[in-house]
Protein backbone atom coordinates (compact mmCIF):
# COMPACT_ATOMS: atom_id res chain seq x y z
CA UNK A 1 0.00 0.00 0.00
CA UNK A 2 1.68 3.15 -1.18
CA UNK A 3 0.15 6.05 0.66
CA UNK A 4 -0.77 9.37 -1.18
CA UNK A 5 0.43 11.76 1.52
CA UNK A 6 3.34 13.27 2.05
CA UNK A 7 4.96 13.23 6.17
CA UNK A 8 3.58 16.99 6.55
CA UNK A 9 0.06 16.27 4.87
CA UNK A 10 -0.28 13.67 6.78
CA UNK A 11 0.57 15.53 10.08
CA UNK A 12 -1.68 18.24 9.52
CA UNK A 13 -4.54 16.02 8.41
CA UNK A 14 -3.85 14.09 12.18
CA UNK A 15 -3.92 17.64 13.32
CA UNK A 16 -7.07 18.31 12.07
CA UNK A 17 -8.62 14.86 13.24
CA UNK A 18 -7.22 15.40 16.75
CA UNK A 19 -8.76 18.66 17.03
CA UNK A 20 -11.88 17.49 15.94
CA UNK A 21 -11.65 14.36 18.25
CA UNK A 22 -11.13 16.83 21.15
CA UNK A 23 -14.18 19.02 20.59
CA UNK A 24 -16.73 16.29 20.28
CA UNK A 25 -14.97 14.63 24.28
CA UNK A 26 -15.03 18.10 25.64
CA UNK A 27 -18.76 19.30 24.01
CA UNK A 28 -20.32 15.86 25.09
CA UNK A 29 -19.29 16.07 28.63
CA UNK A 30 -20.78 19.48 28.55
CA UNK A 31 -24.17 17.86 26.93
CA UNK A 32 -24.43 15.81 29.86
CA UNK A 33 -23.60 18.38 32.39
CA UNK A 34 -25.99 21.46 31.34
CA UNK A 35 -29.29 21.63 32.27
CA UNK A 36 -31.82 20.91 29.05
CA UNK A 37 -32.20 24.32 27.62
CA UNK A 38 -31.91 25.62 23.74
CA UNK A 39 -27.82 25.77 24.38
CA UNK A 40 -27.63 22.36 25.88
CA UNK A 41 -30.04 21.45 22.23
CA UNK A 42 -27.45 23.66 20.09
CA UNK A 43 -24.56 21.92 21.65
CA UNK A 44 -25.75 18.54 21.53
CA UNK A 45 -25.74 19.44 17.58
CA UNK A 46 -22.50 20.36 17.59
CA UNK A 47 -20.90 17.85 19.61
CA UNK A 48 -22.02 15.10 16.63
CA UNK A 49 -20.69 16.91 14.28
CA UNK A 50 -17.59 17.06 15.74
CA UNK A 51 -17.84 13.75 16.27
CA UNK A 52 -18.63 13.37 12.51
CA UNK A 53 -15.96 15.23 11.57
CA UNK A 54 -13.44 13.17 13.14
CA UNK A 55 -14.50 10.55 11.28
CA UNK A 56 -14.21 12.49 8.00
CA UNK A 57 -10.40 13.28 8.88
CA UNK A 58 -10.23 9.48 9.84
CA UNK A 59 -11.82 8.39 6.75
CA UNK A 60 -10.18 10.87 4.37
CA UNK A 61 -7.12 9.73 5.60
CA UNK A 62 -7.71 5.93 4.79
CA UNK A 63 -9.16 6.82 1.33
CA UNK A 64 -5.56 8.06 0.36
CA UNK A 65 -4.20 5.24 1.89
CA UNK A 66 -2.69 6.14 5.04
CA UNK A 67 -3.01 6.17 8.88
CA UNK A 68 -4.07 8.93 11.31
CA UNK A 69 -0.66 9.83 13.42
CA UNK A 70 -1.19 9.70 17.21
CA UNK A 71 -0.38 13.20 18.07
CA UNK A 72 -0.32 14.46 22.02
CA UNK A 73 -2.12 17.30 22.24
CA UNK A 74 -4.68 18.97 20.44
CA UNK A 75 -4.84 22.93 19.50
CA UNK A 76 -7.67 23.65 22.20
CA UNK A 77 -5.19 22.39 24.76
CA UNK A 78 -2.72 25.12 24.01
CA UNK A 79 -5.88 27.55 23.95
CA UNK A 80 -7.16 26.94 27.47
CA UNK A 81 -3.00 27.38 28.74
CA UNK A 82 -3.17 30.79 26.91
CA UNK A 83 -6.74 32.10 27.79
CA UNK A 84 -7.04 30.45 31.00
CA UNK A 85 -9.79 28.24 32.65
CA UNK A 86 -13.07 29.54 31.01
CA UNK A 87 -15.33 29.36 34.10
CA UNK A 88 -19.33 29.76 32.63
CA UNK A 89 -21.24 28.21 29.88
CA UNK A 90 -20.69 32.28 28.57
CA UNK A 91 -16.97 32.29 28.47
CA UNK A 92 -17.22 28.64 26.91
CA UNK A 93 -19.03 29.66 23.97
CA UNK A 94 -17.09 33.20 23.75
CA UNK A 95 -13.81 30.88 23.25
CA UNK A 96 -15.88 28.58 21.04
CA UNK A 97 -16.84 31.31 18.96
CA UNK A 98 -13.66 32.59 18.36
CA UNK A 99 -12.12 28.80 17.88
CA UNK A 100 -14.32 28.48 15.34
CA UNK A 101 -13.79 31.14 13.07
CA UNK A 102 -10.03 30.39 13.47
CA UNK A 103 -11.29 27.06 12.16
CA UNK A 104 -13.13 28.40 9.48
CA UNK A 105 -10.23 30.60 8.29
CA UNK A 106 -7.51 27.92 8.44
CA UNK A 107 -9.84 25.18 6.69
CA UNK A 108 -10.57 27.81 3.47
CA UNK A 109 -6.83 28.73 3.41
CA UNK A 110 -5.80 25.08 3.15
CA UNK A 111 -8.71 24.22 0.01
CA UNK A 112 -7.39 27.23 -1.78
CA UNK A 113 -3.73 25.31 -1.83
CA UNK A 114 -3.03 24.17 -5.79
CA UNK A 115 -3.03 20.90 -6.41
CA UNK A 116 -5.18 19.34 -3.24
CA UNK A 117 -6.30 16.04 -3.38
CA UNK A 118 -10.10 15.34 -4.21
CA UNK A 119 -10.36 13.34 -1.24
CA UNK A 120 -8.87 16.58 1.28
CA UNK A 121 -11.00 19.35 -0.85
CA UNK A 122 -14.64 17.62 -0.28
CA UNK A 123 -13.58 17.05 3.64
CA UNK A 124 -12.77 20.61 4.13
CA UNK A 125 -16.16 21.56 1.92
CA UNK A 126 -18.34 19.16 3.78
CA UNK A 127 -16.78 20.25 7.65
CA UNK A 128 -17.00 23.79 6.31
CA UNK A 129 -20.84 23.72 5.72
CA UNK A 130 -20.99 22.89 9.21
CA UNK A 131 -19.15 25.47 11.04
CA UNK A 132 -20.96 27.97 9.48
CA UNK A 133 -23.51 26.61 11.41
CA UNK A 134 -21.73 26.19 14.25
CA UNK A 135 -20.70 30.09 14.47
CA UNK A 136 -24.15 30.93 14.11
CA UNK A 137 -25.68 29.54 16.80
CA UNK A 138 -22.62 30.19 19.17
CA UNK A 139 -23.24 33.86 17.86
CA UNK A 140 -26.87 33.52 18.73
CA UNK A 141 -27.04 32.22 22.07
CA UNK A 142 -24.29 34.64 23.16
CA UNK A 143 -26.63 37.31 22.03
CA UNK A 144 -29.57 35.83 24.46
CA UNK A 145 -27.25 35.93 26.75
CA UNK A 146 -26.49 39.73 27.39
CA UNK A 147 -29.31 40.15 29.69
CA UNK A 148 -27.62 37.33 32.24
CA UNK A 149 -24.12 37.90 31.90
CA UNK A 150 -24.28 41.68 30.54
CA UNK A 151 -23.40 42.67 26.77
CA UNK A 152 -20.14 44.31 28.26
CA UNK A 153 -18.54 41.38 29.73
CA UNK A 154 -19.34 39.11 26.54
CA UNK A 155 -17.59 41.66 24.58
CA UNK A 156 -14.58 41.41 27.17
CA UNK A 157 -14.70 37.78 26.87
CA UNK A 158 -14.51 37.72 23.42
CA UNK A 159 -11.78 40.20 23.41
CA UNK A 160 -9.81 38.38 25.95
CA UNK A 161 -9.80 34.79 24.02
CA UNK A 162 -9.31 36.51 20.34
CA UNK A 163 -5.92 37.53 21.68
CA UNK A 164 -5.30 34.11 23.18
CA UNK A 165 -6.01 33.25 20.15
CA UNK A 166 -3.89 35.18 18.25
CA UNK A 167 -0.63 34.09 20.17
CA UNK A 168 -1.66 30.13 19.77
CA UNK A 169 -1.91 30.43 16.03
CA UNK A 170 1.61 32.46 15.29
CA UNK A 171 3.04 30.08 18.26
CA UNK A 172 1.39 27.02 16.17
CA UNK A 173 2.53 28.48 13.19
CA UNK A 174 6.02 28.77 14.19
CA UNK A 175 6.39 25.56 15.66
CA UNK A 176 5.10 24.02 12.68
CA UNK A 177 6.37 26.34 9.87
CA UNK A 178 8.31 23.81 8.01
CA UNK A 179 5.40 21.85 7.68
CA UNK A 180 2.70 24.36 6.93
CA UNK A 181 4.99 26.21 4.05
CA UNK A 182 5.63 22.56 2.16
CA UNK A 183 2.29 22.45 2.06
CA UNK A 184 1.76 25.53 0.61
CA UNK A 185 -0.63 27.06 3.51
CA UNK A 186 0.36 30.55 3.97
CA UNK A 187 -0.48 32.01 7.85
CA UNK A 188 -3.57 34.09 7.59
CA UNK A 189 -5.50 35.94 9.92
CA UNK B 1 -24.24 27.54 53.30
CA UNK B 2 -23.41 24.93 51.19
CA UNK B 3 -22.58 21.41 52.08
CA UNK B 4 -18.82 20.84 51.59
CA UNK B 5 -18.49 17.24 52.25
CA UNK B 6 -21.46 17.23 49.35
CA UNK B 7 -19.24 19.39 46.87
CA UNK B 8 -16.69 17.11 47.89
CA UNK B 9 -18.41 14.24 47.01
CA UNK B 10 -19.56 15.81 43.55
CA UNK B 11 -15.64 16.49 42.41
CA UNK B 12 -15.15 12.94 43.47
CA UNK B 13 -18.02 11.42 41.65
CA UNK B 14 -16.64 13.97 38.53
CA UNK B 15 -13.42 12.82 38.76
CA UNK B 16 -14.34 9.56 39.34
CA UNK B 17 -11.53 9.04 42.29
CA UNK B 18 -12.14 7.60 45.56
CA UNK B 19 -13.90 10.48 48.02
CA UNK B 20 -10.90 10.54 50.85
CA UNK B 21 -8.87 12.13 48.21
CA UNK B 22 -10.63 14.78 47.90
CA UNK B 23 -9.27 17.20 50.65
CA UNK B 24 -9.29 20.79 51.59
CA UNK B 25 -5.57 20.99 50.70
CA UNK B 26 -5.61 18.86 47.80
CA UNK B 27 -4.49 21.06 44.26
CA UNK B 28 -6.74 20.38 41.97
CA UNK B 29 -3.80 20.72 38.72
CA UNK B 30 -2.48 17.28 40.65
CA UNK B 31 -6.16 15.58 40.56
CA UNK B 32 -7.14 16.94 36.99
CA UNK B 33 -4.63 16.52 34.29
CA UNK B 34 -6.76 17.66 31.68
CA UNK B 35 -7.66 21.12 31.73
CA UNK B 36 -10.91 20.10 29.86
CA UNK B 37 -12.11 17.94 32.69
CA UNK B 38 -11.60 20.73 35.40
CA UNK B 39 -13.74 22.74 33.01
CA UNK B 40 -16.60 20.45 32.94
CA UNK B 41 -16.07 19.93 36.64
CA UNK B 42 -16.21 23.44 37.74
CA UNK B 43 -19.28 24.23 35.08
CA UNK B 44 -21.00 20.82 36.55
CA UNK B 45 -20.19 22.41 40.29
CA UNK B 46 -22.19 25.31 39.20
CA UNK B 47 -24.98 23.76 38.39
CA UNK B 48 -25.07 21.45 40.97
CA UNK B 49 -24.92 24.12 43.83
CA UNK B 50 -26.79 27.14 41.93
CA UNK B 51 -23.47 29.27 41.78
CA UNK B 52 -22.23 31.63 38.74
CA UNK B 53 -18.02 31.88 38.79
CA UNK B 54 -16.21 34.04 36.28
CA UNK B 55 -12.86 33.66 35.47
CA UNK B 56 -11.62 35.96 37.24
CA UNK B 57 -13.02 34.10 40.71
CA UNK B 58 -10.69 31.28 39.27
CA UNK B 59 -7.71 33.64 39.70
CA UNK B 60 -6.71 32.55 42.38
CA UNK B 61 -8.21 29.10 42.94
CA UNK B 62 -4.95 26.37 43.44
CA UNK B 63 -7.06 23.63 46.17
CA UNK B 64 -10.02 22.16 46.46
CA UNK B 65 -10.77 24.25 49.55
CA UNK B 66 -10.19 27.07 47.69
CA UNK B 67 -12.67 26.46 44.77
CA UNK B 68 -15.02 25.47 47.20
CA UNK B 69 -14.57 29.33 49.03
CA UNK B 70 -15.02 30.28 45.68
CA UNK B 71 -18.63 28.33 44.97
CA UNK B 72 -19.76 29.47 48.50
CA UNK B 73 -18.99 33.34 47.90
CA UNK B 74 -20.73 33.00 44.54
CA UNK B 75 -24.31 31.46 45.12
CA UNK B 76 -27.44 32.86 43.86
CA UNK B 77 -29.35 34.99 46.04
CA UNK B 78 -32.16 32.66 45.31
CA UNK B 79 -29.89 29.37 46.36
Amino acid sequence: MTTKLNENELWLLSFYRTSEISGALFFGRLCKTLKSSAVQHDMSKHFSDEAHHAWLWTDCIAKLKAQPLKLADSYQDQYISAAGLPANIMEILAITHVFEKRVIRQYALHSRVPDLQPEIKETLSAIMQDERWHLEWVKNALQSMENEFGKENIEQALQRFLQADEEVYAKTMKEHEERVHGLGILAGR
Amino acid sequence: MLDRSAVKFKIASVLQVQPELIVEEAILNELVVDSFILVDLVIELQEEFSCRLNQENLKSVRTVGDLIQQLELHRFAAA
